[in-house]
């Protein structure tokens, strides 16, 4: 004991989250630094709305922490501690009412600042703290009416029976009998435990019966070899949207190769149809260009009633990429109908938040074309002239061009296979910061349209080298954590200072595209096929990437921030603005600003993480 | 025990002529709080002793803690533990308090450490709990080192509590309700170890915040109020 030692004040703390983690001497000199106040029960310790300067720790009695609707957060005794959410005099967002008389430690900003910045597990503890109250926020959205709720059921929650399988070698008389004791329309054809192919009631009827075909044949003459399929991530609309455009009424469900079960349009049959079901049926029956402008038209209306609807923000994603999916596929058919056949394989790709199935309304097109090795140098100007078509088409239905030029109307995106895996290798083993930089957007990928094996090439090239090379990861994760959040450090939001959006926030740069960027490390980093980031940060979790903890922090936030971007950029659409990232902080109400506040604090701590895992060190 | 008959400001700026130079004089020039300043303004100095007895007169201080109060706050950053060089030994008293000869022979001269209470209680009010033992402890040693006696206020959380319990005398009461430890168990306070200056101090002035929260109950509450 030092003559300026308190031990009552400093035993107390160390006994106590997350002073205990705090070196004894600090303690000592932290003692010293703090107030003493009591407070009556029934005394207003915080309100909603106020502003604070100090963070309080309970020494004796107790405090009930309740949110603006008067619901409670937390109730605390001994060693609770409060008041870092609205320090710097943010307005609160709490009411904090002693429930005992109580004995309060306080102690101002600036001490507990300069704490927090030296000793981490501070910093973690009221962290964490923020998190968990984030989670509570999340809990209180208003509830999704069944409405919509009924069309964002996952596939595998619509999956109601074990998968009735046969083989290909079994006869099709067999197939039928089974078909029949089962009461299903549709069998799934198994390999092992690999889907092959399917086998539906039309096939029995128009292969077999109408063909005269033996059934003593074996079912793979009359099945449906490589099947589109789904996965059992996907939620019921794009379900909807999938079978409603290819005109299929049955679709396997599966895990990688591994079928799950089957879902049919009797199945879906109880879900509500909705605006975006019409809306893809009539792109895939758009006549030419002119309907298709007129019915992308209807998107805006549809984002905004899904907003209304209180859609997850995830949910929303995936149906404005499946629209945009159906303008685009739409446009590369009439395409193909204006031009005649491609004189050569090849794949239409989508990059970046379409790849993720996380467009935007106003999102940029981003696309390539990856022909087959075949081509000949005459058989470009063919595909110069239909990406041109498509390209063009997109900005005439509101997609605007690409400001960086990916696109596949540019010949630099526009190359045989071997070109492309040269690239690939180019961007994997000999990495600059400003090649990954620019290169970042072509690890998500998705094919919308074409050769499917032309692709695989290059999901099995990343998967393979992108996790071996230590310098492109690091680069990757540098540039995951370049851009901050718009965030003091307990001092509010940083608005731009200048410019066409000064005074707003970008709710993508440091927000939710930081999590893009950490998930695509981690993805990468793993050999990890996902492409959409809640799948990547679910699966880099179970992969070991990510702590199971960040893993929910990061999918809250995410989810978090782009519910918060739909609602700014329905509101934009309603006014027939251009939607942007760029918000006001006042169009934004107070619960949105302080859970915003809370998930940038966590993408601020995922950033920190990503670059230790993967050390600049390695960086030359 | 003319003096007890004038006004104690015309005392203490007759002491204070007397007083050589230094913090003593400071004091006891220095005016105290008015009579009508409410709690929420009111500054104090919590202090507690440790002596070798009970009679100022022969016994000896051994340490003093002190922490100051600025209105409802206390400021831990003020928050002080003196030792006290003494010229006795300190003997049996070591079993209460703890202190040793040895530790006391590191402490500081008696008029300093007169000299640092006085500095820290300048302009404050002396707040103790059973504060005549403090007041007279220090003014006798005042006496001894300056020549002229530690005059202040004093609020007395002793009596406080013997009013927090609905008595005026406390003479009605229990046997040992107004002891610290048991008058801060009665209004919730943390158990403290007793018997160390500082944390006594500390203990007191804690008590002191409770005290005034139930006399009060929110309505102005002067330091005349405190003293009646």
């Amino acid at each position: 004991m030092t003559d300026l030692d308190l031990p009552e004040v400093t035993d107390f703390l160390a006994e106590h989250a997350p002073f205990a983690a705090v070196p004894r001497e600090d303690l000592e000199r932290l003692g010293r630094h703090l107030t003493v106040r009591y407070a009556r029960r029934g005394t207003h310790l915080m309100s909603v709305g106020k502003g604070n300067d100090e963070v309080f720790v309970v020494r004796s009695g107790a405090v009930q922490i309740t949110d603006e609707n008067g619901s409670l957060v937390e109730r605390g005794g001994e060693g609770t501690g409060f008041g870092t959410t609205a320090l710097g005099g943010q307005p609160s967002r709490f009411d904090v009412v002693a429930i005992e008389d109580s004995l309060l430690l306080v102690m101002s900003s600036e001490v507990f600042t300069d704490l927090a910045g030296r000793c981490s597990a501070v910093r973690d503890f009221f962290s964490e703290q923020r998190e968990a109250r984030l989670r509570h926020a999340l809990v209180s959205l208003p509830h999704q009416d069944r409405h919509s709720a009924v069309l964002q059921t996952r596939l595998r929650d619509l999956l109601r029976r074990e998968p009735i399988t046969t083989t290909g070698d079994a006869t099709i008389r067999a197939a039928a009998e089974l078909m029949a004791r089962e009461q299903v329309s549709s069998l799934l054809v198994v390999d092992g435990d690999r889907l092959t192919g399917i086998v539906t009631d039309r096939d029995l009827r128009t292969r077999v019966l109408a063909a005269g075909l033996d059934t003593g044949q074996p079912v793979s003459a009359i099945m449906t070899a490589g099947p589109v399929t789904s996965s059992p991530d996907a939620i019921a609309m794009e379900l909807i949207l999938e079978m409603t455009s290819r005109n299929i009424h049955h679709m396997p469900v599966v895990d990688g190769d591994r079928p799950l079960g089957m879902l049919t349009s009797t199945d879906l049959m109880r879900l509500e149809r909705a605006n975006p079901i019409h809306l893809v049926g009539d792109v895939a029956k758009a006549k030419d260009l002119d309907a298709l402008v007129l019915l992308s038209q209807r998107l805006p209306r549809i984002v905004d009633q899904l907003v209304h609807e209180d859609a997850t923000a995830d949910g929303i994603g995936r149906i404005v990429t499946a629209v945009g999916d159906a303008i685009e596929k739409r446009l590369i058919t009439l395409a193909e109908q204006a031009l005649g056949p491609a004189p050569v394989p090849y794949a239409w790709i989508v990059l970046g938040s379409q790849a993720r199935l996380e467009q935007g309304p106003g999102s940029d097109q981003d696309n390539a074309l990856v022909l087959s090795d075949e081509a000949r140098p005459e058989d470009l100007a063919w595909f110069e002239s239909f990406a041109a078509f498509v390209v063009d088409g997109l900005v005439a239905c509101g997609y605007p061009p690409c400001p960086g030029g990916i696109m596949a109307s540019n010949p630099e995106w526009r190359r045989p296979l071997r070109e492309w895996q040269a690239m690939f290798a180019r961007w994997v083993n000999e990495p600059t910061p400003e090649a990954v930089l620019r290169s970042a957007i072509f690890f998500d990928l998705r094919i919308l349209h074409g050769e499917r094996r032309l692709v695989d090439a290059l999901h099995a090239q990343i998967a393979a080298t992108a996790r071996q090379s230590g310098r492109f990861l690091a680069h990757l994760a540098r540039n995951a954590a370049h851009n901050e959040p718009p965030l003091g450090f307990f001092r509010g939001f940083v608005l731009e200072r200048k410019g066409e959006h000064k005074d707003r926030l970008d709710l993508k740069r440091g927000g939710f595209h930081a999590i893009v960027e950490i998930a695509r490390v981690q993805a990468l980093s793993r050999g990890l096929p996902q492409v959409n980031t809640l799948a990547r940060i679910s699966a880099a979790s179970g992969a070991g990437a990510l702590a199971p903890e960040t893993a929910a922090n990061l999918h809250d936030a995410f989810e978090f921030i782009r519910y918060v971007r739909l609602t700014h950029q329905a509101r934009q659409l309603r006014e027939g603005r251009q939607p942007d990232n760029f918000v006001s902080p006042e169009e934004l109400s107070s619960f949105e600003k302080r859970h915003l506040r809370d998930a940038f604090h966590i993408v601020r701590s995922a950033q920190q993480t990503v670059v230790q895992s993967y050390p600049l060190g390695f960086v030359t | 025990m003319i003096g007890g008959l004038l006004g104690l400001e015309r005392r203490r700026a007759r002491w204070a002529g007397q007083a050589p130079p230094g913090p003593v004089r400071d004091l006891l020039s220095t005016p105290q709080p008015a009579a009508r300043t409410d709690v929420a303004e009111l500054r104090l100095l919590a202090i507690d002793l440790e002596t070798t007895g009970l009679d100022p007169r022969t016994d000896h201080i051994l340490a003093v803690g002190f922490v100051p109060l600025d209105g409802l706050v206390i400021d831990l950053s003020g928050a002080t533990r003196l030792l006290c060089r003494a010229d006795a030994e300190v003997g049996q008293s070591a079993v209460v308090h703890g202190i040793t000869d040895d530790a006391l022979a590191d402490g500081l001269e008696l008029g300093e450490v007169v000299e640092r209470v006085a500095s820290a209680l300048r302009g404050r009010v002396l707040l103790a709990h059973h504060a005549v033992i403090e007041r007279d402890f220090l003014s006798a040693a005042s006496q001894r080192t300056h020549g002229v006696p530690l005059l202040t206020e004093s609020v007395d959380t002793m009596q406080l509590q013997a009013r927090v319990l609905g008595s005026h005398t406390g003479a009605d009461l229990p046997p040992g309700a107004l002891r610290l430890t048991t008058a801060r168990a009665h209004v919730g306070l943390p158990r403290y170890a007793a018997h160390e200056a500082l944390t006594d101090a500390l203990a007191c002035a804690e008590l002191y915040l409770a005290q005034v929260a139930r006399l009060s109950g929110g309505r102005p509450l002067s330091l005349k109020a405190l003293q009646r």
